[in-house]
């Protein structure tokens, strides 16, 4: 094993690999920073830039887009409240909690810690339990993913705050919403109005950058007052005190072994991963009330949680073969054009190549640490900018990003209308997260229940005799009872539910 | 009973029922295996169910809880230039009609004329760099 793994190390410690892969995280950076573009398009769009290089040196590029792209989502989403990918959803709730606080510096820095320690946690994971995990993923049928998706809903309970009921109907509309389009089994066209361009559906970026972007702007025109407003104009510090970095160590690595595992199973990205993260931190931390309004807590769940996902997602598709993420579906394509197939076999025959991707991984978080840190200060400078001239920024890049996702005129539209709803919805304290929520877990949901009705021959009880999806079914129950259950015990914590209105 | 819970919860009623009966147009589904009907109607069912539950829980007059549209007309006026905008995608020149829609919001929302062209001018510069040049996708 030793000399596999100083085989690995020494193909990455090549300078021009090195070169490569900081050119990767640099593209990365901008590609997850930009609302639109997303991580899965970085790689996809640069993928034949790496025809005519070395696997190693065209892997540590695209390894680079995938690891700087996802904590670079971050920066948007506590900046300006316009997550940069979807896996960012989550940090915009205390992020950009603590940038309306004057602590942008603080949310910057922390995201850039949290995320560096998700992925390097994720990628030790990687090192040491990726065939027991890969194998745990295995056992996922399509029973197991219907119970995966009803519990990330169930989650929307936990992120709606006082408004559990409008919470709730949100994620409803975020289901119904993903309606839209050929039906999942039988490709029957449903609520597309005789329009081809609503065959695919709706896609979430658009709808992404609608919500949290456009709806943002609105509200602050609204309210008149500016996303750097009195209250942010101070940046603050970059890196929290001794005492703050011990409160987050608990929820910084939970939330990473969350992302880790949500990470792993087919299908399930950082997105999921983020969610489930920061609502776990939540139920765990002494002060649940400060979650969504500004906690280092909660950001630091959230952060690592949706990184830690690289790492599981990347263990699922090195051993298995099998895409953990949307990202790592278009590297196995990427692999395979190098000559390398991912899978089981990879493991007995090209271990150097698996430690290679491994220090490539680790060297990638390190970097991104670093960048995130020493652009904190310049980068939340943002916030200085006039208030207009931001709007003017945010309206703009949300409307040609939700464009070049897919050059679609009706993305345009979807952003437009998803913008005016977002704006009514906060006036009308609506969350806005179980939409969102909704909208991504609905096609999960709604095929993998109807697949597994068909393995099952229409009977529903004998669903029930897999314990996978018990565990989630027992889960699920408790998170929508939750609420209850604590209001019958009398916790004191019930009267300060966290609140996601704005 | 306080305006917003009246409002979302009538809202979410109609969407709920409206997705129950347009469902029942779609398949059924054949041998006990659910159709293309089935989630829309499911989901109808229980944002339904959840709307009148919204309507009915809450009974208390909450002041706080009604809505503020705020500046209003300010807001109508910019999501009325963004439409505008809209229309006019893929009409002439990305950098002009992006400038002049930039120019007419910033005027709009009260800067000045030199500092509203100036602004405009390089936030449609950085996009079409950006997006059109770098990364091929075509603006015009």
């Amino acid at each position: 094993m030793i000399p596999e793994i100083l085989a690995g190390l020494s193909a990455v410690l090549d300078w021009q690999v090195l070169a490569f892969l900081v050119a990767g995280v640099c593209m990365g950076a901008v590609f997850g920073s930009l609302p639109g573009l997303t991580a899965t398009m970085g790689v996809a769009i640069l993928t034949p830039l790496t025809f005519w290089v070395s696997a190693e040196q065209g892997l540590a590029m695209l390894l680079g887009i995938y690891c700087g792209a996802i904590p670079a989502g971050g920066i948007p989403a506590i900046l300006i409240n316009v997550p940069g990918t979807p896996a960012s959803i989550a940090t915009s709730w205390d992020g950009y909690a603590l940038t309306r606080k004057g602590q942008a510096g603080l949310a910057l820095g922390i995201n850039a810690l949290a995320s560096a320690a998700g992925q390097l946690t994720s990628i030790v994971f990687l090192a040491f339990l990726a065939f027991p995990i890969a194998s745990f993923a295995l056992q996922f049928g399509p029973a197991e993913y219907f119970g995966l998706a009803l519990l990330g809903i169930s989650l929307m309970a936990g992120v709606s705050g006082k408004h559990v009921l409008k919470g709730m109907l949100a994620g409803m509309l975020g289901l119904a919403l993903a309606l839209v389009g050929l039906d999942p089994m039988t490709a029957y066209p449903r609520y597309t109005f005789g329009m081809s361009e609503f065959l695919d559906g709706i896609s979430f970026v658009p709808v992404m950058i609608g919500l949290f972007g456009l709806g943002e702007v609105l509200v602050q025109i609204s309210e008149r007052h500016t996303a750097s407003g009195v209250q942010a104009a101070t940046i603050g510090r970059i890196l929290p005190k001794a005492a703050e970095y011990k409160s987050m160590i608990g929820s910084t690595f939970g939330g990473a072994t969350v992302g880790t595992m949500v990470g792993a199973i087919p299908a399930a990205g950082g997105d999921i991963g983020s969610v489930i993260a920061w609502e776990q931190a939540r139920r765990a931390a002494p002060d649940k009330a400060e979650f969504g309004k500004g906690s280092l807590r909660g950001l630091a769940a959230s952060c690592s949680g949706c990184n830690a996902a690289i790492g599981g997602a990347m263990t699922t598709m090195l051993t298995l073969g099998i895409p953990g993420d949307a990202v790592s579906a278009v590297l196995i394509g990427a692999l395979l054009i190098h000559g390398i197939q991912p899978g089981p076999l990879l493991f007995a025959n090209n271990q150097s190549f698996v430690f290679s991707i491994v220090f490539l991984l680790i060297f990638a978080s390190v970097l991104i640490m670093a960048i995130g840190i020493l652009c904190a200060k310049p980068l939340a400078k943002i916030l200085k900018v006039p208030a207009p001239w931001l709007w003017g920024g945010i309206v703009l890049f949300g409307t040609v990003g939700a464009y070049a996702l897919n050059h679609a005129v009706v993305d345009l539209w979807a952003m437009y209308a998803a913008g005016v709803a977002g704006f009514l919805f906060r006036k009308a304290r609506i969350p806005l997260g179980p939409l969102v929520l909704g909208l991504i877990l609905g096609p999960m949901m709604e095929s993998n229940l109807r697949r597994a009705l068909i393995l099952s021959r229409g009977d529903w009880t004998s669903m029930l005799t897999r314990p996978i999806l018990l565990v989630f079914l027992t889960a699920t129950l408790l998170a929508l009872l939750w609420p209850l259950i604590r209001r019958a015990f009398g916790s004191s914590a019930s009267n300060h539910r966290p609140s996601l209105d704005a | 009973m306080n305006s917003t819970d009246w409002i979302s919860g009538g809202l979410f009623l109609a969407i709920g029922i409206g997705l129950i009966a347009s469902g029942s147009a779609f398949p059924a589904g054949v041998g006990g295996l659910p159709g293309a009907g089935f989630f829309p109607q499911a989901i109808g069912a229980v944002m339904a169910m959840l709307a009148c539950a919204l309507v009915v829980t809450r009974r208390k007059k909450d002041a706080s809880d009604s809505i503020q549209m705020g500046n209003a007309r300010q807001v109508a006026g910019a999501a009325g230039l963004l439409f505008v905008y809209l229309l006019l995608w893929g009409q002439g020149l990305f950098i002009l009609r992006t400038a002049v829609f930039l120019i007419l919001t910033l005027r709009f929302l009260g800067q000045r004329w030199w500092p509203a062209t100036a602004c405009s001018a390089a936030l449609t510069a950085f996009a079409y760099l950006a997006f059109d040049t770098a990364l091929n996708v075509s603006l015009d």
